[in-house]
């Protein structure tokens, strides 16, 4: 990393600034072990019959509380999902907490009652945690940190989308993005944030999945432009498709923000065979009406959209923060 | 759509000689990248960005002004784009990472509630006519403002007055326009079409531009009829008025445009920063505020050089390690082309 001696915040925002830290910090850790799939959501261990899957995450939420969930919601759901999409049934959590002194209790009950609320739903405990408290003022309220182990027999890895498959959506992408925005506004969209477990509905589908991430951080431009490099495919998505909801183009339209950078919490996508697609549909369409074929997996590389004009227009990697327009 | 790129081909046809159109706002020439725009249209129709980007168009000696506002424990707030333009003592940005309390906001709101927090704020205001009217509302609810808005039309006029190129028309913008109207661009004596934001819009007005162009028409045709009224609309032209008066305006790559700054009114001097720190801001040393060594972003500002032409462009300078604020803001031509026109 050239000419940069200071850590910014961009390198947080799960672009092209992230992935060079990332490989930065990775550079200097030398001892890899027997895992697999480091790059991933998960990395995995392969215990003979079955795979150990292990994910760890952590949670910055400014506001703590919004439309839709919380802090503790999003940190539970984030592990889970990042387990899920590798194809592990999650087994336990654990739940790291550092607050800052002054902190109220009943704001940590309701995040602590959040987080068991998402528990009792997936069905997956918190078996182990630590909390620390530090001075007023040395960190923002509250941040939390979960770590995840899952069983998986067949691990689907972000690296497995083949030509010819589809992608599916499995809902409408990027709500849990504007709902925050909107905060920033006193707007008060219709939509909630989508932070949800997904470990219910990708267990029925997994078997189906060549590829599969959630499109957190990033969104699904991060998210899909992974899948591509890494399955070595071009992916064209219909602009006629995208899985947006008309408030949340109404917000993006008016802030000038890219869509396709806004966040998720409770959606995956999916790269499928054509044969299994429409069952897979099937399937999920029971756990989201709006669950959908959003493009398609062809020989090449890179990640398009195929506008109105009928041209294609290359989907960029998200850089840094989300930035309004001016003009 | 294909019928008006049918059209658009035709008329090009008839008229025959190479036409330069120019669009003049920031999120046109996002649109019109994003959809390839250029590459659909007639080979003697060349499309050149303008001076439509607020944050490249501001002068280096207010980025240096801010900056040392917040590294002398101002706090400073402003819109995203413009905390990452490098000028001579670093950008926003660097003063953040170093300690200085610099914050990025989506909307004046936004500046008024951190204000409660930090009562000494000062709100870095830019952009045209779109922007403005929120600052002056911020200004009038006792909001701290380091003013470089500026008016849009000087900047339309002295670009044709410079006679650097040859513009045959404009493809004017569409969010100024919603609050000044269609008159005042009268005056500018130059076929121009006020034009709204979706790629068939934008298509549209360039299909009127080149009617005209064909016809020897010097008029002001408004595509974006729906938001666009002839005298614009009055109660933001009086909220601008109210707080600000017109002064003589520094621009990156013009120098200074009479009459296209807006500066705060007397009235409201107790929340002009310029007048509030001026103590600071006399004791910084300016002289070096001027555009950073090899940069064009002034020729590009003014159409006279595209983006990738820029002996930088893609090389020392891209969006993450930009060299000048037509590669930070994701409204600037460097930017957008380095996004789009990369395939």
């Amino acid at each position: 990393m050239k000419n940069i001696d200071n850590i910014t915040l961009d390198m947080g925002g799960g672009g092209a600034k992230s992935s060079e830290i990332i490989s930065e910090i990775r550079g200097i850790l030398k001892v890899k072990g027997k895992w697999k799939n480091t790059q991933d959501d998960s990395a995995t261990f392969d215990l003979g019959k079955e795979k150990l899957v292990f994910t760890s995450d952590a949670f910055i939420v400014d506001p703590l509380f919004f439309p839709g969930g919380d802090i503790g919601k999003i940190a539970m759901s984030g592990t889970i999902n990042d387990l899920s999409v590798m194809g592990a049934r999650p087994i336990g959590v654990s739940l790291s907490i550092v607050m800052e002194e002054g902190f109220p209790i009943s704001d940590l009950k309701k995040i602590i009652m959040s987080i068991n609320k998402v528990s009792e739903m997936a069905g997956v405990p918190i078996v182990t945690g630590d909390t620390k408290v530090t001075e007023k003022g040395k960190i923002d309220k509250i941040e939390i940190t979960t770590s995840g182990v899952g069983l998986a027999t067949k691990v689907i890895s972000n690296s497995g989308a083949k030509v010819g498959d589809v992608i599916i959506s499995s809902g409408d992408l990027g709500e849990h993005t504007v709902t925050i925005l909107a905060q920033r506004f006193n707007y008060q969209p219709k939509i909630q944030s989508d932070c949800k477990p997904l470990n219910k509905e990708i267990e029925k589908v997994g078997k189906f999945l060549n590829a599969c991430k959630d499109p957190t951080r990033g969104g699904l431009a991060a998210n899909i432009i992974e899948i591509a490099q890494k399955s070595k495919v071009k992916v064209v998505l219909d602009e006629k498709t995208l899985p947006y909801k008309k408030e949340t183009v109404a917000v993006t339209d008016l802030l000038g923000i890219d869509i396709f950078s806004l966040a998720s919490e409770g959606r995956f996508i999916a790269s499928v065979s054509k044969e299994h697609s429409q069952k897979v549909l099937k399937i999920l369409k029971k756990f989201n009406p709006e669950a959908k074929i959003i493009g398609t997996a062809e020989k090449g590389n890179g990640v398009y959209v195929k506008t109105e004009l009928g041209s294609l227009r290359r989907v960029e990697m998200p850089r840094g923060k989300l930035v309004p327009r001016i003009c | 759509m294909k019928e008006l790129i049918q059209k658009i081909n035709a008329i090009a046809k008839e008229i025959s000689r190479p036409v330069s159109l120019m669009e003049v706002c920031g999120t046109h020439t996002q649109v019109i990248s994003r959809y390839g725009i250029r590459e659909i249209l007639p080979k003697n129709v060349k499309l050149i960005t303008g001076p439509g980007c607020p944050v490249c168009v501001t002068a280096q000696r207010d980025i240096d002004a801010v900056v040392n506002l917040a590294t002398a424990g101002i706090p400073v707030a402003t819109y995203g784009d413009a905390m990452r333009v490098p000028g001579y003592f670093g950008s926003l940005d660097n003063a953040r990472e170093k300690g200085a309390q610099v914050f990025d906001v989506y909307s004046v709101e936004e500046a008024m509630t951190l204000k409660e927090k930090y009562p000494e704020l000062v709100f870095f205001g830019l952009g045209f006519e779109t922007t403005a009217p929120m600052t002056a509302w911020g200004i009038q609810n006792g909001l701290t403002v380091y003013c470089a808005h500026k008016f849009f039309l000087p900047a339309m006029e002295a670009l044709l007055k410079m006679g650097e190129l040859k513009v045959d028309g404009f493809i004017d913008p569409g969010h100024v326009s919603v609050v000044i109207g269609k008159r005042p661009y009268e005056k500018l004596k130059i076929p121009q079409v006020i034009t709204g934001f979706s790629s068939q819009d934008v298509l549209e007005g360039i299909l009127m531009l080149l009617g005209q162009i064909k016809n020897n028409d010097l008029e002001v045709l408004n595509q974006y009829i729906g938001l666009v009224k002839d005298g614009g609309n009055l109660k933001i032209q009086k909220i601008i008025d109210e707080v600000f008066k017109e002064a003589d305006g520094e621009w990156r790559g013009f120098g200074m445009i009479p009459n296209s700054g807006m500066q705060i009114r007397k009235k409201y001097a107790a929340f002009d920063a310029r007048i509030k720190y001026k103590k600071i801001l006399d004791g910084v040393d300016f002289s070096h505020s001027k555009d950073p060594a090899g940069c064009k972003c002034g020729d590009v500002v003014r159409g006279l050089m595209e983006s990738k032409a820029c002996p930088l462009f893609g090389k020392v300078c891209t969006p993450d390690n930009p060299v000048g604020p037509c590669m930070v803001s994701v409204e600037g031509g460097c930017n957008v082309s380095y996004r789009y026109d990369r395939m």
